[in-house]
């Protein structure tokens, strides 16, 4: 205020203004929370560190698609292997782990460490909404790893044929299945790790908790197949996020799973897969919001 | 219409009664909500923010029902909290402006007013870096700020001076008194120090242990009765009779004279001569703060131990 006192500081106050122009209301309100949460997933308007891991986790998680698009830009087509849209996802589970593990205590643990969570309380948004906002924002941030890469690999292997027209009317099916599983992966993804990281404020425990679920998962999973026989052996697949994911792309594109996989040993229906990942994705998603309705702020 | 009503408003926890019985009808204007510390002062604010459930009771707030109308109310409501609640790694014009869409502003609107809000609450140039790097009092300003920038009709402000050292607080009584009496936005203030209260607000609600202690326009705790409190060198007692022989309530302690002044007496200069003419050394004549405890008893008998001294 020492500015204010100055006699030429009164040239800059212009008074107090009312607002009478429209207030959105929730909708609105959800709409903003989602944006300003999806720049801050990338770091984005924050300084550069904050963007550097996860910017570099998607090109990590784009690098298949340009290596094999810079490939087929050298070899001819007979002897190029493209990449098929769905086993993306085996070069990229990693990538895609520990961007969950980097952002969603970013997106989600943020506002409670900070204690931001009263200003979003008492303004125009329920709590419910306040979860979904985030929920979008990084399901929204792991397209960036599920689909765009593969969209690109789409569009890139068709310019790259002799014969594009002819290339997208043989594969034009693929796009929507491409969208279709991106959306899905993304999804269970995104509420699983909100769903760990919305257990703490500290960041360092929620990164650490949300890669070790999935490691957890996956180490429960082959322990159960592996020595219990029969059905269980076989439902004990469902317990691993990975698993449940690339059964439900494979699903998606109605292709099978590799002979010796796991998937193949446990030899059970895509759609049981894809029912599993709708589950775990709502109940996660369920979860999140109810432990939000209930925190003290 | 009222700007707050409660009936009967409660919030206990196991083992802890925050607020009991709470029943309050209050206009429009600046309000002061006064209280030791845990007297239910930032309960009854949550409460009505809709971010605490009361355990019994209703209330409403600016007409609206807080516990059915959440959502509604809220978009005419600023909060600012009594700890630090503001991100890092965001500049104040940017966690501003969000905040403004957040209560429902168009993003245009919401810069707009970002920038006009600010400049009100005095942040320049400083406001395009980072809050990591800000002092206490800068803030303390943008908390104010995003409270202030949707124009709500009612702020509710938790301790606004927290923290800040004595000329940042009264640059933010000033800013809080200048926002209620000049923009009309009726504010409650909740502070445990009485003479901040005292300088912003027209009127007075005194909480203890969750219940409701007194609620009344400010001059009616400071004008019924101010003490003067006449600190000399050596022994009261003569100048307290003199005083007392020339028709003022006094009471003595050892030594300071304590006269109790009624509205329209100004007994300043009699004070001043007599004290010359008994030849005593006059080391401090000042009006005696009230505080808290003073307002805990009741004025009559304050009254009455001036007028039996």
């Amino acid at each position: 205020m020492s500015q204010r006192d100055e006699p030429a500081g009164s040239i800059y106050d212009l008074g107090y203004r009312r607002y009478d122009g429209p207030r959105l209301g929730r909708r609105h309100a959800m709409l903003s929370l989602y944006l300003f949460s999806l720049r801050g997933a990338f770091g984005l308007g924050r300084r550069t560190s904050s963007k550097i891991i996860p910017i570099a986790i998607a090109i990590i998680a784009a690098t298949p698609a340009v290596i094999q698009l810079g490939v087929g830009a050298i070899v001819s087509s007979e002897h190029l292997h493209v990449i098929r849209p769905e086993n993306y996802f085996n070069f990229i589970q990693i990538a895609v782990a520990l961007f969950c593990a980097a952002v969603a205590p970013e997106v989600m643990g943020r506002d409670q460490r900070t204690r931001t969570l009263p200003l979003y309380f008492s303004r125009a948004l329920l709590r419910s909404d306040y979860v979904l906002g985030k929920l979008a924002a990084l399901w929204t941030a792991l397209l960036f790893l599920t689909f765009v890469p593969q969209a690109l690999l789409f569009l890139g292997n068709g310019m790259a044929s002799s014969n594009s027209t002819g290339y997208w009317r043989d594969n034009w099916m693929d796009f929507p299945r491409i969208v279709a599983s991106g959306a899905l992966v993304a999804a269970l993804f995104a509420s699983l790790s909100l769903l760990v990281a919305a257990q703490t404020a500290r960041r360092a425990y929620a990164t650490v908790s949300v890669i070790a679920l999935f490691v957890i998962s996956s180490v429960i999973s082959e322990v159960i197949s592996g020595t219990a026989g029969g059905v269980w052996g076989q439902a004990a697949v469902l317990l691993t996020p990975f698993e449940v994911v690339r059964a439900t792309i494979l699903w998606v594109f109605q292709s099978n799973a590799e002979s010796g996989s796991a998937l193949a040993q446990a030899d059970l229906p895509g759609y049981v897969f894809f029912a599993m990942l709708c589950a775990a994705t709502a109940i996660a998603a369920w979860l999140v919001v109810r432990r939000y309705e209930r925190i003290a702020v | 219409m009222p700007l707050l009503s409660t009936r009967e408003l409660s919030k206990r926890y196991p083992g802890v009664t925050a607020l009991d019985g709470l029943s309050i009808e209050l206009e429009p204007g600046v309000i002061g909500l006064v209280g030791a510390n845990g007297a239910g002062k930032s309960t009854l604010l949550k409460i009505l923010l809709g971010l605490l459930a009361p355990t019994s009771g209703e209330a409403t707030l600016l007409g609206y029902d807080v516990r059915r109308q959440g959502p509604e109310l809220r978009q005419f409501v600023g909060y600012m909290p009594e700890h630090d609640c503001l991100p890092n790694d965001v500049s104040a014009t940017e966690f501003v402006a969000h905040m403004a869409q957040i209560n429902g502003l168009p993003r245009a609107a919401a810069r707009e007013r970002t920038a006009e809000t600010l400049r009100h609450v005095g942040l320049f140039e400083e406001r395009y870096r980072e809050i990591r790097g800000y002092s206490t009092g800068m803030k303390q300003r943008v908390k104010l700020a995003q409270a202030l920038v949707h124009d709500p009709r009612v702020m509710l402000l938790d301790e606004p001076t927290n923290g800040l050292d004595p000329a940042g607080r009264e640059d933010m009584l000033d800013l809080v008194r200048r926002t209620g009496n000049e923009f009309g936005i009726a504010i409650i203030m909740a502070s445990h120090l009485l003479g901040e209260i005292e300088r912003v607000c027209d009127h007075l609600v005194v909480i203890d242990a969750g219940r409701l202690l007194r609620s009344a326009a400010i001059g009616e705790f400071t004008q019924r009765t101010q003490v003067l409190a006449v600190e000399i060198e050596g022994d009261a007692g003569p100048l307290a009779g003199r005083l007392a022989a020339s028709g003022l309530r006094v009471k003595m302690e050892e030594h300071t004279v304590l006269i109790g002044i009624e509205a329209g007496q100004t007994p300043y200069d009699a004070i001043r001569d007599t004290v010359a003419d008994l030849g005593l050394g006059l080391v401090r004549l000042e009006q005696r703060r009230q505080n808290l405890e003073d307002l805990f008893r009741t004025p009559e008998r304050e009254d009455a131990d001036v007028a039996a001294g």
